[in-house]
């Protein structure tokens, strides 16, 4: 296990040169001028106002110059300065790393959480009214777009029965709690501020049921045709047959084998959740890497382009890894090497 | 966990009701009377930097940060004093003479002098940022004393004051900027280290000063305790950054917002209750289709005639009420209404029959087909894609079949400064109050910045040269006489038919009923000072 993590953890960087490379020619090479996001559309017409712009930016270098600079720049840890907030991209990042994360991560607990619970419930009382309730449940999570229903749980909790509160982190008239972690919830109980906490977990709430729903349904989709699968298996009435009480088969029994097949699409979900990020965070302008992301993409931004890139192949890389490793722990016959 | 856990739905949601009610989401603590106000909008900021910013939202800001020199007065016309207590124009409009208002002075305390003018107005201009084009023709800036400053241009320029008071104009204190990396020589282009410093600082006189900015989150000012004329009545201001309309009269309607500036008219129809306020005001910002005769991609030659046949073929009564329902404008030519010379210009109808006939005379009453590439965005409330639908079905009726492309912003720009785009569809918004950036920006003029989108170097024939000396003369010209000359100019504009305007959006400002002072302002957006809460 030690050689195969190793060995994964080394040619990560190889893979991540490559991620960069291809990402840099290909967002180099797209039709459109990064300038207008920097002195602005009208100002193209002005060969002094460009020329200065393309100086100060780099951007009248020749191409491989500029990769071998930036490659230089980002062993070195450095991101470059963002075209469209000015700010080094690094620092973006790491302002809203935490936001997604934040959002993604309660995502994952309605969702994962959701999801094994309704598949469980459909699994076991399957064809019954429970199965076919958790059943439009999961189907209408993986049905709905994003954008509508976020604006319609907005609507309804928000704006017409006044439980939830609107878009944002947290209310704009309060200040956000000290930064250490960047989780507005986590910084917030750290502080000691439990208004604070409690207004930040109920602006949690919306953005990560709609978007956790969408992977509920996925799951408990999986977990049902798994948990069936396992449940007609002759261990389960062995265990049934040596008296184990039915929670224990379900949950000791079934639900962990049933396991290692979820386990692969949760380790997607992440990436899934992150990615699909992007609508929650514009609809409930949750200022993530989500939104970044797109605007970055709108703008060709490059160096922010870049650095999404380099954190997304990094995180995808490193899931992909602990999903492997999860495998082997969850299933003995699973051998790593 | 036991079966129980695992099937019982019911208690479930009978904990989480019962959370939420111990956690009383259904309310916020009580605020303090002088809470800060939030505006809801899409913030489009892309510095902070008074010299380098060049945005709708840095308007706002500039202009709660930075004092200009003059200022511009609520009927958007007149001009008022500022950081200037008085000024003279010379007789042919090329010197400027400046008094300060002794009483003057920076968030910090200190007197602004005639230097910090000198030293902010040449830092605009050698820093070479997007705003710079507003010192163009400015010779000389002189302070021959603490409180004068005299600047000569080139050439007469009568709309230079009302270029004066553009907030990217704005004072600074040019002590405490100089000493973050600020620079305003020569060399400023590659000097000025300082916009780094001016996304978390502010070094001005306004109203307000800079309390934080979280790029893509939130703007907040707080109120300069210093400030030298009337103080706000606000004591802190939020920009939250909220890009989907609905989402913004959402925040509205719940009170997470004060005040939404980016409804569109379908959204505001939506919004209820008694504590919300919607106005719909005129704006100076329009919608314009444009062709260009010198596309490379045209199939016929684009003559005044065919320009004209499309122009008469689109059904502008349509237009607006299929691209912003009741809430938008007609505008006869590119200088928007309320604009000098704007006035009494015949509105724009459609002329089916004449079209046809126009297009017959051309040898086209078959139809050719026209490539109609355009931004695929949203602006102002109007959808460039489904308004180009419309035009799409108006040409039609013509036999001109338009192939239409949506395009994301930075491709058409490379596009349309390229080859060239035959039909093409985009917006604008002015910088200041005065008709010359228009015809500058407009008009068939050799050089002019949509003369050459329009292709005069391959058809040099949409030079239009009484637009070059109707203009020349405007600009010389004293107050008196400038609206008929850009009149003059709008009617040359309109023979053009190259830029078509279609719509001017009403601009949609919702907010509770509690705030007061609420307006638009044609060079600052919307002045955060005169806002106020009951």
């Amino acid at each position: 296990m030690l050689r195969y993590l190793v060995r994964r953890l080394v040619t990560m960087p190889l893979l991540l040169l490559g991620i960069v490379t291809i990402a840099f020619a290909l967002s180099n090479l797209t039709k459109g001028d990064p300038l207008i996001s920097i002195i602005g559309e009208r100002q193209m017409d002005n060969p002094e106002i460009v020329a200065a712009a393309k100086a100060r930016w780099g951007l009248d270098r020749p191409l491989p110059e500029r990769y071998l600079r930036y490659v230089g720049n980002l062993v070195q840890g450095d991101l470059g300065i963002s075209l469209r907030t000015k700010q080094p991209v690094a620092k973006d990042l790491m302002t809203r790393l935490p936001a997604t994360l934040e959002l993604v991560l309660a995502a994952m607990v309605v969702g994962v959480g959701g999801g094994i619970l309704l598949g469980v419930i459909a699994a076991r009382y399957r064809n019954r009214a429970a199965d076919h309730a958790a059943r439009f449940v999961a189907l209408i999570g993986s049905a709905l777009p994003v954008f509508w229903s976020g604006l319609l749980l907005l609507f309804v909790f928000s704006v017409l029965l006044g439980w939830l509160p609107g878009p944002g982190r947290l209310d704009a008239r309060l200040t956000p709690p000290p930064g250490v972690t960047g989780f507005y919830t986590i910084d917030a109980l750290l502080a000691g501020d439990f208004t604070t906490f409690r207004l930040a977990l109920t602006h949690l709430i919306l953005p990560a049921c709609v978007l956790g729903w969408a992977v509920m349904g996925i799951i408990s989709r999986l977990v049902r045709s798994s948990m069936l699968d396992v449940l007609a298996q002759d261990y389960i009435l062995a265990a049934r047959a040596k008296g184990a009480s039915g929670p224990r088969v379900l949950v000791n029994h079934a639900l962990r084998n049933a396991m290692i097949p979820t386990l692969t699409i949760i380790g997607f979900s992440f990436a899934y959740l992150i990615t699909g990020a992007v609508l929650t965070e514009t609809i409930f302008s949750w200022p993530g890497i989500g939104s970044y992301t797109v605007d970055a993409a709108r703008s060709l931004d490059y160096p922010a382009i870049m650095g999404v890139t380099i954190v997304g192949g990094s995180a995808f890389l490193l899931t992909n890894l602990v999903t492997d490793i999860a495998y082997a722990v969850v299933d003995p016959r699973v051998k790593l090497g | 966990m036991n079966r129980r856990d695992l099937i019982s739905g019911r208690h479930l949601g009978w904990a989480l009701a019962g959370a939420m009610l111990a956690m009383g989401v259904g309310g916020l603590p009580a605020m303090a009377q002088d809470k800060p106000l939030v505006i809801a909008r899409n913030m489009d900021i892309n510095s902070l930097d008074p010299h380098r910013g060049f945005c709708d939202t840095c308007q706002i800001y500039f202009s709660a940060a930075y004092d200009t020199l003059v200022g511009l007065g609520p009927d958007n016309k007149t001009l008022t004093p500022k950081v200037a207590s008085s000024w003279t124009v010379n007789e042919n409009q090329t010197v400027f003479t400046f008094k300060l208002d002794p009483k003057a002075k920076f968030s910090d305390g200190t007197a602004i002098e005639a230097k910090d003018v000198k030293w902010s107005l040449e830092r605009l201009k050698n820093l070479k940022g997007s705003p710079a084009f507003l010192m163009d023709g400015v010779k000389s800036i002189e302070a021959p004393d603490a409180q004068t400053i005299v600047i000569s241009m080139d050439a007469p320029n009568s709309e230079f004051l009302g270029m004066v008071a553009a907030p990217y104009m704005g004072v600074i204190n040019s002590k405490v900027a100089a000493a973050n990396g600020a620079a305003a020589g020569a060399d400023a282009a590659t000097a000025d280290k300082a916009e780094a410093w001016f996304l978390a600082n502010s070094a001005g006189s306004g109203p307000f000063t800079l309390a934080s900015y979280r790029a893509d989150d939130e703007l907040r000012v707080k109120r300069n305790g210093a400030y030298w004329r009337t103080a706000p009545a606000l004591s802190e201001v939020v920009i939250k950054q909220t890009k989907d309309a609905v989402a913004q009269a959402q925040m509205l309607q719940s009170g997470a917002a004060d005040i939404a500036m980016q409804v569109d008219g379908e959204t505001a129809k939506t919004i209820k209750g008694g504590d919300v306020v919607v106005n719909t005001i005129p704006s100076y910002n329009y919608v314009y289709v444009a062709l260009s005769p010198g596309a490379k991609s045209n199939t016929v030659k684009l003559t005044p005639e065919v320009r004209e046949a499309i122009a008469a073929a689109l059904d502008y009564k349509g237009l607006i009420e299929f691209t912003v329902g009741d809430a938008g404008r007609p505008q006869p030519s590119p200088i928007p209404n309320g604009f000098p010379g704007s006035d009494n210009l015949p509105e724009p109808k459609q002329d089916l029959a004449r079209a046809k006939d126009l297009l017959a005379k051309a040898g086209l009453d078959k139809g050719f087909e026209i490539d109609a590439r355009f931004p695929n965005m949203n602006v102002y409330g109007v959808d460039l894609s489904q308004m180009m639908q419309k035009v799409q079905q108006d040409l039609a009726k013509v036999n001109i079949k338009a192939k239409l492309q949506p395009l994301t912003f930075t491709v058409w720009r490379e596009q349309v400064s390229g080859d060239g785009i035959p039909l093409t569809a985009v917006f604008y918004a002015p910088d200041y109050y005065g008709s010359a950036q228009y015809v500058q920006y407009f008009a068939m003029i050799q050089g002019g910045p949509w003369a050459k989108r329009a292709g005069a170097a391959n058809a040099p024939d949409i030079i239009n040269p009484r637009e070059g000396d109707l203009l020349k003369q405007a600009l010389a010209a004293p107050a008196d006489q400038q609206n008929k000359l850009y009149r003059d100019l709008a009617l040359e504009m309109i023979k053009d038919k190259i830029i078509i305007p279609v719509v001017s959006p009403d601009m949609i400002m919702a907010h509770g009923k509690a705030i007061k002072g609420v307006r638009y302002s044609a060079c600052c957006n919307l002045p955060l000072d005169e806002i106020s809460r009951n």
